[in-house]
């Protein structure tokens, strides 16, 4: 894998390599919110909080505790599913904006504590992570992500969790355990949020809680809504144009931010339903199968 | 200490008061989370600042100006951003357009003016009193004098004029204010105009207060002021004042008794809790489902 | 109606290899191409690469740096440039993030082939841009770093900094001793890790000089509100006020206590030199905050002065101690490429090393044989009259 890694990035450009990375890193994390937001519903504002805390988590195993890469990203991964499971409990209580206000004060409460832990360095950070992340381990584990992520939707399960968006009583009448289902999508989605938050340190070899502040969790919905919520073909999509859109901005320089802002105004207004609104791998193959290329069976 | 304390959260909330009624209206009307809220605000302290470092002018005259200098900006945001997308996509696009709308605005100040904080002249002459144990400044007093005043005159308006009941129309039911004749977009523009205007209001007194405005003000402002919206009960016009109140208090206890390390940390561990408690906050009307 | 979606989508998947194209086209088209291992000899011109926010808020250091580096550049490009070359800055703002900060690290190093990187101002941002640096072999010279574990990444590491672990024992030491202070009260800004790693500094040497911490409270940069806070420290009656972090929040808490009725002297570090320190705090900060640096616009020297006055001329505004450290950072790699008489980093790394009581506009560098930099004397800085004002010069003694 090492050997394939470094005849990657003598033929690439590292710095597109680095670009591939953390839009593999971004996808895995947009697919985990897209399962809570996107599929399920339940609006939620602090995925960057479970970001931090697989992080923090894994870094934290990789120094201390010397363990491997694979155990840190599974340690990471397990206990953002845990804090996970903690804030999926109250969703069975609230509803939309006021849920997403405990994420919000769940993300904000996890950066405080972090900024308050010696272990954590504090404000200062926490350096001297292990360089383990590379473009193949990400890939092969968002590619798994995305496949994974199909199977799941496709399944009962995932009509269940879409039944509960769509109509969360009707779904109950018709005898899906909204309970189970609501927070099963909350601890897969913050184990996802955790895991790429562990490639994350592993990559930068430097996190900080200032990394995983309010404006990263925004940038994260927005990658969901923007591609179409509920949608895995949208969801990539969506993490592919944001991660390259403040690259690609570089040129205007210090009016970047100010093309970004204006553009998700552009975008929202355009395509209000996002890019692929609700379209899934089937829907597309299915166009293609219409207009004569080959189809995939029954899909 | 106690009651200095307590003086120093009234002052802290009732700031916080002034925007979370802005976030309070909108919601109550169309259920849009409008974060632009923050940035109008941090507009308002700035238009309040420039006319009184410009012009001169008596800060109470600069803050009626900015005050209309955003019912302008509010009312623009709302045209552009929002109405064309209302009905015809779902509530998270709006929230995101909004939060488009925020980064734009704050990038926009940026390179109007540079990063850096500004402070606002020293107009009104600062003199302390002492009330029993506590120091109170003159501008606590202003503060609070004017944050009351703004919310009573926000509470005769709704509920004595022609506008203010088919904005009460509106947040009961849209399509059947429509239905009888009420015109939806002018409300929900007069909406953002008045919500804008107390969020500016807002803005020019904190610059005051506090002495310090910059352009990412609104972020972090905005924030624990929608937190104090939905303590209250969001959509809840009472709910936001009070709402207001008990977090610039709670907070501001959190760091007396507590620790000042977690501040942030104890003001949204106290709303998680209030939330779990009570879901539709202290005052929100509880949301019943319609099968 | 269904030909015309599945259009949309072809059209939207178009659009964006468009895009993917255009980003790559045009980043293509400003670098030369040179050879794959990146870093070395780039042609007839020598590339500095910035680091530092020009948005976010972290832009008032990174904004100042930008323009003492434009600065440096021209004076250096009119006096001939480096060994004959050109000298071009390559200016990418990093909005004060860390994924930013790696992608124009490495952008610059394997695109633009920079020759040097110039930045950050923040410790933990400089560490992920080090990381990346060391590994290409390319040197990077942070102008603001003051944490520990920042040269430790290795030999292409440098800085250009007062260091906080020589500075504060002589500081605490005049407090103490000077002033007769004995009870402090300490603040930190929880969020700011120049404010974190500062506060254990003075605890230690507070308590090495046998003073006594009588309350240590904690506020966030960004933050407006330190009422609690002050009526808090205003009851514990310390002698002296210790604030670790930037000169906003300094100029803010001294309004407030003096709101408050609470007179007492605030003491820190660098990081309270900014100009708004004064703007901001008015009358509350006459007199009433000293903070310790390298350099002094009120008695400087010779190179200080020219510095200051060209600065003025230019921007129409004083120099902060950001501008003067990137303004010397690139002199003094211009200073080891010409020792060197070579732009390759591999060779004037070495050079750079040995740098030796460089008169630069921020104080006197010279770089330890583990490259840490040292500064000596320092000035102890008030402010008289809304302007800052040299009180005392108090040497420095490193092991």
């Amino acid at each position: 894998m090492i050997v394939m890694e470094q005849y990657l990035t003598q033929y690439i450009d590292p710095y597109y390599v680095r670009i591939a990375v953390l839009l593999g890193i971004n996808i895995v994390l947009a697919l985990g919110l897209n399962l809570i937001t996107g599929v399920t519903g339940q609006l939620s504002m602090g995925h960057a909080g479970f970001m931090s805390i697989g992080a923090y988590t894994a870094a934290i195993m990789s120094i201390h505790a010397g363990t491997s890469f694979g155990i840190s990203l599974l340690g990471g991964a397990l206990m953002a599913a845990a804090f996970g499971f903690l804030i999926g409990v109250p969703t069975l209580r609230l509803e939309g904006d006021y849920l997403a206000m405990v994420t919000i004060g769940f993300a904000e409460i996890v950066r405080v504590v972090f900024l308050n832990l010696d272990i954590a360095g504090r404000a200062i950070g926490l350096s001297g992570i292990p360089s383990e992340t590379g473009f193949l381990n990400v890939w092969l584990v968002a590619v798994l992500v995305i496949f994974l992520n199909t199977r799941l939707l496709k399944s009962r399960t995932g009509r269940a969790l879409y039944a509960i968006r769509e109509d969360e009583i009707a779904a109950q009448a018709s005898g899906i355990n909204t309970t189970f289902y609501k927070i099963f999508a909350f601890v897969i989605g913050s184990f996802l949020g955790g895991l790429a938050g562990g490639f994350y340190a592993h990559y930068m070899t430097y996190i900080n809680p200032q990394d995983f502040g309010f404006m990263k969790s925004i940038e994260l919905l927005n990658m969901v809504v923007l591609g179409g919520m509920g949608s895995i073909p949208g969801t990539i999509l969506g993490s592919v144009v944001l991660t390259l859109a403040p690259e690609m901005l570089r040129m205007v320089a210090e009016y970047r931010l100010l093309f970004y802002g204006g553009l998700l105004v552009l975008m929202m207004i355009f395509r209000p339903n996002g890019l692929l609104g609700d379209v899934r791998w089937y829907d597309i193959r299915k166009r293609l199968a219409r207009n004569g290329v080959k189809s995939y069976g029954t899909a | 200490m106690f009651w200095q304390q307590l003086i120093n959260g009234l002052t802290l909330g009732s700031t916080y008061a002034l925007i979370a009624l802005g976030y309070t209206m909108v919601y109550g009307i169309i259920q849009l989370i409008n974060f632009a809220h923050g940035e109008i605000y941090m507009f308002g302290a700035f238009a309040g600042l420039f006319l009184v470092t410009r012009f001169g002018v008596n800060v109470f005259v600069a803050m009626l100006g900015a005050m209309i200098f955003c019912m302008l900006l509010g009312m623009l945001v709302e045209r552009i951003a929002y109405r064309p997308l209302r009905g015809r996509s779902s509530r998270l696009s709006a929230l995101i357009s909004a939060i488009g709308v925020s980064i734009f605005l704050s990038t926009l100040m940026v390179l109007i003016r540079g990063p850096q904080t500004d402070r606002y002249p020293d107009t009104i002459e600062i003199s302390s009193f002492s009330l029993g144990p506590v120091q109170v400044s003159s501008l606590q007093v202003i503060i609070l004098l004017v944050a009351a005043l703004l919310m009573l005159g926000l509470q005769v308006f709704i509920h004595k004029t022609k506008m203010g009941k088919a904005m009460r129309a509106c947040s009961e039911d849209l399509d059947a204010s429509s239905l009888m004749g009420v015109n939806v977009n002018r409300v929900i523009s007069f909406t953002f105009a008045l919500g804008s205007a107390l969020a500016a209001a807002g803005g020019v007194m904190v610059g005051l207060y506090y002495n310090a405005v910059w352009p990412y003000m609104g972020l972090m402002a905005g924030l624990k002021a929608f937190a104090a919206a939905v303590l209250g009960g969001i959509g809840s016009i009472p709910g936001a004042m009070l709402g207001g109140l008990c977090s610039g208090v709670l907070e501001i206890f959190g760091v007396a008794y507590l620790a000042s390390s977690y501040r942030d940390a104890i003001a949204f561990g106290i709303l998680i809790v209030v939330l779990l408690v009570r879901p539709q906050g202290i005052l929100g009307k509880p949301i019943s489902k319609k099968v | 109606m269904k030909l015309l979606r599945h259009r949309r989508i072809v059209a939207l998947l178009t659009m964006l290899t468009m895009l993917v194209r255009l980003a790559a086209g045009c980043g293509g088209a400003k670098t030369t191409s040179g050879d794959k291992t990146g870093g070395t000899e780039s042609g007839d011109v020598v590339k500095l690469g910035f680091l530092g926010a020009l948005t976010g808020s972290v832009a008032n250091y990174g904004i100042p740096g930008k323009k003492g580096m434009e600065m440096a550049i021209d004076e250096l490009n009119a006096a001939g440039g480096i060994l004959g070359k050109k000298v071009v800055g390559i200016y990418e703002d990093n909005k004060g993030e860390s994924s930013e900060v790696a992608n124009i690290t490495q952008k610059y190093i394997s695109r633009d082939k920079v020759n040097a990187i110039v930045g950050d101002p923040c410790t933990g941002l400089t560490k992920v841009a080090a990381e990346i640096c060391q590994k290409n072999n390319v040197v990077i010279f942070s102008a603001g770093a003051t944490g520990t574990g920042v040269v430790e990444y290795g030999d292409c590491v440098f800085r250009n900094t007062l260091l906080d672990k020589f500075a504060v024992p002589a500081v605490v030491d005049w407090m103490i001793n000077t002033k007769g202070w004995k009870k402090f009260a300490v603040v930190t800004s929880l969020n700011n890790g120049y404010s974190t790693a500062l506060t254990p500094v003075f605890k230690e040497a507070i308590k090495a000089k046998n003073g006594s911490i009588v309350i240590e409270e904690s506020v966030n940069d960004g933050d407006t509100d330190f009422s609690a806070q002050i009526t808090k420290i205003k009851q514990a009656k310390p002698d002296v006020l210790v604030f670790t972090g930037y000169y906003n929040e300094a100029a803010l808490m001294q309004r407030e206590a003096q709101k408050q009725g609470l007179d007492i002297v605030l003491v820190g570090g660098d990081g309270l030199y900014g100009q708004d320190l004064c703007k901001l705090g008015g009358k509350a900060v006459e007199e009433r905050v000293i903070f310790y640096c390298g350099f002094s616009s009120d008695q400087p020297s010779p190179e200080t002065a020219k510095f200051i006055k060209d600065y003025r001329a230019r921007y129409d505004e004083d120099p902060d101690m950001f501008s003067a450290q990137y303004y010397d950072a690139v002199m003094i790699l211009a200073k080891a490429m010409t020792d060197a008489k070579s732009t390759d980093p591999a060779v004037f790394k070495k050079e750079l090393a040995k740098v030796k009581d460089y008169p630069g506009v921020s104080g006197n560098t010279t770089f330890r044989p583990d490259r840490e930099p040292i500064k000596s004397p320092i000035c102890l800085i008030t402010i008289k009259n809304g302007k800052f004002a040299l009180l005392e010069k108090i040497p420095v003694k490193v092991e």
